[in-house]
């Protein structure tokens, strides 16, 4: 779905930043594999992270039913 | 890797042993708009000399899950909060008292300190083209004439055998 030309750097992965993280989650709200979002090993450790903290501050869902 | 190394050095900026953090917060929504920008000013204070980068105003949101909170013996639920950002500059020793203070406040519903860094995150995307001189044109594909060479009786029957055969 996405390379790591659309998100340059990890960086620039950021937990506020909900529309680009929400396209990262499977309809349960589950976070995708590497294999299927393509992303580096780095840019999934953060883009990991940046869902983890936007789950903990409630700007997305733990679950979704 | 060389790259890498580069970019995190120009972006974590460790200026005389400060870091650079930032504190999200949602403050209860039972509040008015004056009440909210007090309590606001209240974690401004509790950042001390820190020197502030860049904020966002709380803004009333709809959170994505019912936040629960025990106060004193009563369960009280959230559907909504103010949500604000606050960057900030500041030595690492003074973190965990921020934290503290930002516990203590019966006010701020939640709150998360993060390390980050000083370029603004996020930035919007541009496309990038590799060379604004192309753009625009339509690059034609070289034409390589092929010359034809002269074909003798020979080779011709040749061919026309090995086809045949």
């Amino acid at each position: 779905m996405a390379t790591d030309s659309y998100i340059p750097k990890f960086q620039r992965i950021d937990y506020k930043d909900v529309e680009t993280l929400r396209k990262f989650l499977n309809p349960h709200g589950k976070i995708m594999s590497r294999r299927r979002t393509g992303l580096s090993a780095a840019n999934q450790r953060a883009l990991a992270q940046a869902i983890k903290r936007a789950r903990f501050m409630a700007l997305l869902p733990y679950i979704v039913r | 890797m060389v790259e890498k190394s580069q970019v995190n050095e120009t972006l974590t900026q460790a200026i005389d042993g400060q870091a650079v953090y930032e504190v999200g917060f949602h403050v209860v929504p039972n509040l008015s708009d004056e009440a909210v920008v007090a309590v606001v000013e209240k974690i401004r204070q509790a950042l001390g000399d820190a020197e502030i980068i860049s904020e966002q105003v709380p803004q009333r949101m709809t959170l994505a899950y019912t936040i629960e909170r025990a106060d004193s013996g009563k369960r009280e639920k959230f559907t909504e909060s103010y949500f604000g950002v606050i960057k900030f500059a500041t030595s690492p020793d003074a973190t965990p008292a921020l934290s503290e203070k930002l516990r203590g406040m019966q006010d701020v519903l939640r709150y998360l300190l993060i390390e980050t860094v000083r370029e603004e995150v996020g930035t919007p995307r541009r496309a990038v083209f590799s060379s604004n001189r192309l753009e625009g044109e339509t690059i034609k594909k070289p034409v390589v004439e092929e010359k034809s060479k002269p074909v003798s009786e020979e080779d011709l029957d040749k061919t026309i055998e090995a086809i045949v055969a």
